[in-house]
């Protein structure tokens, strides 16, 4: 389906996300930005969710109805995370 | 097919074309007579007649329980000590009805239809994965069980079918009995996951050629639906209970946090809320079913009766704080909610019009299956209007907690689900190949209508009577006890249709293959009962009509037939298997282990314990269990391959990736109701979010811990790559490699904790420990789980297995529950690490 090449790319970039999520905290800008950086590190997550998915779960390449799939069990928890921890604000 | 057609309704007119004979019979399968068929069989119709029965034992324990409670309600019982049952085995006897009945009753008894009749619609032979078919039966059946058992251990549970916290903690409740109950309901959930995962692929993989799902059955339609929600909903419910559990066994804290028992309710109510539905639709399936043959006419509006099926199931996830708004939950959610409610309302009308005009545009035969068809039109219609007092805030407020609800309740679930008795009257000739008296038919219906309105009607007039009480005002003592009549009229008039069917049985008429003018759906068109599997050729709707076709020889002496992906696909022939002892066998291995779990106590305050027989049972359940899966793992099993016909949206996508997908879609909903929890309790902390201290003392650790699993992902696609590679010692490595970075973030997690241990902190220790150490210990457990089948496929591969394309799936699929345990690390590392 696609080169060991293109895996090792995935993998070097996902060592690297991991290591920037890292260099976030220890930035400054946590502290004086919090939620800029929290925004940061966890659409740092979802980039590298989306790069294990799409390659490495090969999702890139199956029917599109997998993906619906996945997206509509994610849309439902965060409905769940989101609303629920809106509740009580 | 026009909406003029009288004779032909949905998924086309059923004729067998030329003369064919009868597919496989009996296979290894013992007699009907034999016990041990009942333990071994995995065929679907075997565990439909198993659901069935194993249902209606649960509806007459359920319902016994109900006419004590009735029985003890006749009089106002102003104290404990005049009444009939105690108040504590009054509330275990209300708690009891209401689990059973909901859990253990109601919705597997529509799955006892489910089982029999979609696969007969969709023109499959079995389902997708029939030992799964059976083992979802045994959890469910020890599961019950279980909860029976549960009685005998000190008190059952006893807070009400909700399960509302802080009741559900070891605090109020700290018997053995309940922790026995609530594990027996986290193994119904575990049977009602493989279940709708095994039904979702059997129905998008395995339709017939031309039966596309615009054209499918009216009841397969409705339980595709329930399907899809039960996917969804019950692993929001499996998280809360896997919670619970931990919070009565392991002693965490999430419920008696701030704000713990809110928690509940939302866990607990997006599955709730969606579980009504789930419980309905079935039944409003075979109304509607029912309705067309009964009338001779096609449902009207039939594309936009389904199409608000679908909406209702898309809109049941976002009503459900609407039985919150009596908690702390804000004003503006409560308005939303209330707004969503009424929309929610909308489809049913459109849903309710067409059935009334199906009857007004058709002639009615008025059949038992007919009547009790029309009977739960009526009771639904009556139930969803009272339930639109409850969907408004400021009338919820008066409402809530009062027998408005009880009533309310029973018109929608019951009310709805007479049409289930119709389902039982409708298809009892082709299940037992002998026609019910009709006559007596009819009086059931006469007294379990009366019966029904009797019991509940009192119930809307006494509203004020406080719910889940043994005592009420004296003033409504008259309506209490008309209801309790009303109990045993409805209770007793099952007795004449467990006589119809049991006479019947033995000595009732012959049944044809479809006794029903204008039956059309597939089942009606093969012998009553079906023969083992099922259809006399391959089942197609390509010509419009239903045909069996006659499969054409190829080389491997299997049958050369177009799918809609437009490659060929062998067929006919394939070998397909229809006994396994091993879902029996983990089935009660499950109950064994869960029964010697019951007693582990760590969540009792002041007295943590773990008995030691308990904790022996539960050894050597788990290890049984354990080899009960590694068995049923090596067995050589032939399903039904499936995408030979219809199979959108997974066209090309075989069953058993198919089935591992929509599993991850569950474990998403499981995960994400994980996080959502941590999230909910942090916002919800004296703090907030923001003055909430990690567990951990630096992220470095985490992300080290994400090395770890990031390299092991790679691992175990360069394995995948080998296989294509045909490189033995490749997969083998690459396979060693990803155990090794497995156990490598196992002990990273040990190092991490001891430390943290002799700190101090522990489960028990606040809400930042508890929820830390379950979620991350959640993950673990998924790992050491991927472990042990890494182990095994390296066994495997060790000996030459899963070389080239077409042999490697099981590594492509542990890839891919691999790779989504990865995944969700990727979320957990800087939630609970950094952020």
């Amino acid at each position: 389906m696609v080169s060991t090449k293109l895996y090792t790319i995935i993998y070097v970039l996902l060592f690297a996300g991991a290591t920037a999520q890292i260099l976030i905290e220890e930035s400054p800008i946590f502290h004086e930005a919090y939620w800029i950086a929290f925004g940061g590190i966890m659409v740092l997550s979802a980039i590298k969710a989306v790069m294990v998915a799409g390659w490495y779960q090969h999702l890139r390449f199956e029917p599109r109805g997998l993906s619906y799939l996945i997206l509509t069990a994610l849309a439902a928890a965060l409905a769940l995370t989101l609303a629920a921890a809106y509740s009580i604000t | 097919m026009t909406e003029d057609t009288q004779t032909e309704t949905d998924g086309g007119h059923a004729t067998v074309s030329g003369e064919l004979e009868a597919g496989h019979e009996e296979g290894h399968l013992p007699a009907y007579g034999s016990l041990k068929r009942w333990l071994v069989t995995t065929n679907h119709k075997d565990i439909g007649i198993l659901y069935l029965a194993t249902s209606t034992f649960f509806f007459v324990f359920g319902g016994t329980l109900a006419l004590l409670f009735r029985l003890a309600l006749v009089s106002p019982a102003e104290s404990a000590s005049t009444a009939l049952l105690s108040g504590i085995a009054y509330n275990q006897a209300v708690s009891a009805h209401g689990l059973i009945m909901i859990f253990w009753f109601i919705s597997p008894f529509a799955f006892g239809f489910a089982n029999y009749i979609v696969p007969l619609q969709i023109g499959a032979k079995d389902l997708a994965f029939p030992r799964l078919n059976a083992l979802s039966y045994w959890l469910y059946a020890t599961s019950g069980i279980l909860f029976i058992v549960s009685f005998f251990q000190g008190t059952t549970y006893d807070g009400g079918w909700t399960m509302y916290a802080p009741l559900n903690v070891p605090v109020y409740t700290p018997e053995v009995g309940t922790t026995a109950a609530v594990l027996a309901l986290l193994m119904f959930v575990v049977s009602v996951t493989v279940s709708s995962v095994n039904f979702l692929t059997t129905m998008h993989r395995m339709r017939a050629k031309g039966l596309t799902l615009r054209n499918l059955p009216i009841f397969t339609w409705s339980i595709l639906l329930t399907v899809w929600m039960m996917l969804f909903a019950f692993a929001a419910l499996l998280a809360g209970l896997m919670i619970l559990s931990a919070d009565r066994l392991l002693g965490t804290t999430y419920f008696t946090s701030q704000a713990g028992s809110v928690l509940w309710t939302h866990l607990f109510w997006f599955f709730g809320h969606p579980e009504v539905y789930i419980v309905f639709f079935p039944a409003l399936g075979i109304m509607a079913e029912i309705f067309q043959t009964f009338t001779g006419r096609r449902l009207v509006g039939r594309k936009w009766f389904i199409a608000a099926m679908v909406l209702v199931a898309l809109q049941s996830f976002l009503v459900w704080m609407h039985h919150m708004f009596l908690t702390s939950i804000n004003l503006q959610i409560k308005t939303l909610f209330m707004a969503t409610t009424i929309g929610i309302s909308l489809p049913f009308d459109l849903m309710m019009f067409s059935l009334i005009y199906t009857m007004i545009k058709g002639r009615i035969r008025f059949t038992t299956p007919f009547l009790f068809s029309l009977g739960g039109l009526l009771l639904f219609i009556v139930g969803g209007i009272t339930g639109v007092f409850l969907g408004a805030v400021v009338l919820d407020y008066e409402f809530r907690g009062s027998y408005w609800v009880v009533a309310h309740f029973h018109y929608v679930m019951l009310g709805g689900g007479t049409a289930l008795f119709a389902g039982l009257y409708y298809w009892f000739p082709k299940i037992t190949g002998k026609m019910y008296d009709e006559y007596m038919g009819k009086v059931h219906f006469a007294f379990y209508f009366v019966g029904f309105n009797l019991l509940y009607f009192p119930q809307f007039v006494a509203w004020e009577t406080p719910r889940r009480v043994f005592s009420y005002p004296p003033e409504f003592t008259i309506w209490h006890q008309l209801s309790t009549v009303g109990a045993f009229v409805l209770g007793l008039s099952f007795l004449l249709m467990f006589y119809n069917f049991a006479k019947s049985y033995f000595n009732g008429p012959e049944a044809e293959d479809n006794p029903w003018a204008y039956a059309t759906t597939a089942e009606w068109a093969i012998p009553s009962p079906p023969p083992l599997e099922n259809f006399p050729g391959l089942p197609s709707y390509a010509s419009g009509k239903l045909d069996f076709m006659r499969p054409t020889a190829t080389a491997d002496g299997g049958a050369a037939v177009e799918t809609d992906g437009g490659a060929a696909a062998t067929v006919m022939d394939e070998h397909v298997d229809h006994a396994s002892i091993w879902p029996f066998a983990i089935g009660v291995t499950a109950f064994v282990t869960a029964l010697g779990l019951s007693g582990f106590r760590q969540g009792v305050p002041n007295d943590p314990t773990i008995n030691p027989l308990y904790s022996a049972i539960a050894v050597v359940g788990g290890v049984a269990l354990l080899a009960s899966l590694f068995a049923l793992g090596r067995q050589s099993f032939d399903g039904p391959t499936g995408g030979y016909g219809e199979a959108w949206p997974f066209a090309g996508v075989e069953n058993k990736k198919t089935g591992v997908w929509i599993f991850m879609a569950s474990d998403v909903v499981l995960f994400g109701a994980f996080i959502g929890a941590y999230i909910f309790i942090r916002v919800a902390s004296p703090g907030g979010w923001s003055e909430w201290e990690l567990i951990p003392h630096e992220a470095l650790p985490g992300l080290i811990d994400t090395y770890i699993l990031l390299t092991s992902s790679f691992a175990v696609v360069l394995g995948l790559v080998a296989t294509e590679k045909r490189s033995r010692w490749g997969l083998v490595a690459s396979l060693v490699v990803t155990v090794l970075m497995g156990l490598a973030f196992l002990i990273s997690h040990a190092i991490e904790w001891i430390p943290l241990f002799e700190e101090g902190v522990t489960l028990s220790s606040g809400s930042a420990a508890s929820t830390y150490f379950l979620t991350v210990g959640l993950h673990s457990l998924h790992v050491t789980a991927g472990l042990v089948i890494a182990a095994y496929l390296i066994w495997r591969s060790w000996g030459g297995a899963y070389m080239g394309e077409e042999e490697n799936w099981p590594v492509e699929y542990f890839g891919i529950y691999w790779h989504f345990v990865d995944i969700v690390w990727l979320f957990l590392f800087p939630l609970f690490y950094i952020l």
